[in-house]
């Protein structure tokens, strides 16, 4: 299966999550992937869908987030597009593990997430489209 | 099946609070919900049996985080058991697994919270 692909959209409400995560986690046993790190990768698409409801769109629940899904020999490949406010890789500031847990709060969590179980995380932005996108990367090993 | 149910038993001076299912954004204010009333009813020694929770994003995390100063002011604690092997790898992951006491199963949970119980 070289270089499928598929796409997928949904509106930008979390009741939508757990579609969503349960298709990440079957695409990356298709993919080859074994059972923990689908899960990895479904945590890493929980939390950058959530991103993209709750801080790109504000939580307003109008707006659509649009998935696509590439498999190639070498990884899998999570695109996801937003027309909301977008982030720059050079704005991620990581927390630190061992300075969270002296100083616990809310929040924060999420892109430490992300880029612990996925090979690459980047963020960027399509001039042309006006869209956001968050790509995930997971290597085949 | 909903995405999330909770049930809550009292064990001596532990409440014992079982999710069942998948915290996420969508699920977590239930999953908030049912830990503030465990502590603004006093109950500040807290078991998370987690033998039927299949998942747990940063969301669910950061409830567990924001009450875990309080319980603690209160001479309380918030214990993990039953951890499923993803659900153990997100804690290990964030280092959270120095931050609670994590046991195997929930008669191991007992033991340590209940000193003299035995089994």
């Amino acid at each position: 299966m070289d270089h499928a692909q598929f796409r997928l959209i949904i509106p930008s409400q979390t009741r939508y999550l757990n579609l969503v995560t349960g298709l990440a986690k079957r695409a990356s046993l298709v993919a080859g992937l074994d059972d923990a790190a689908a899960a990895k990768v479904s945590i890493a698409v929980d939390e950058a869908v959530t991103n993209v409801i709750l801080h790109a769109y504000g939580g307003e629940g109008e707006h659509s987030v649009e998935l696509e899904l590439r498999f190639t020999e070498q990884a899998l490949e999570i695109h996801i597009w937003h027309s909301g406010l977008g982030i720059r890789g050079d704005q991620l500031v990581l927390p630190d593990p061992k300075e969270y847990i002296k100083h616990p709060r809310k929040g924060g969590l999420g892109l430490l997430l992300m880029s612990r179980f996925m090979d690459e995380v980047q963020f960027k932005a399509d001039e042309v489209s006006g869209l956001n996108e968050c790509c995930l990367i997971k290597k085949i090993s | 099946m909903a995405d999330l149910s909770i049930s809550v038993r009292q064990v001596g001076d532990v409440a014992v609070l079982l999710p069942a299912g998948f915290i996420n954004a969508h699920t977590v204010r239930d999953f908030e919900d049912a830990l503030e009333k465990l502590v603004q009813d006093g109950r500040y020694v807290i078991l998370l049996n987690c033998k039927d929770l299949n998942y747990i994003s940063s969301a669910g995390l950061g409830a567990i985080m924001g009450l875990i100063e309080t319980v603690r002011e209160h001479e309380g604690d918030i214990l993990l058991s039953n951890l499923q092997e993803n659900v153990f790898a997100i804690f290990d992951t964030l280092g959270f697994t120095q931050l609670y006491r994590v046991f195997g199963d929930e008669e191991q949970a007992m033991a340590e919270a209940i000193p003299g119980r035995k089994g």
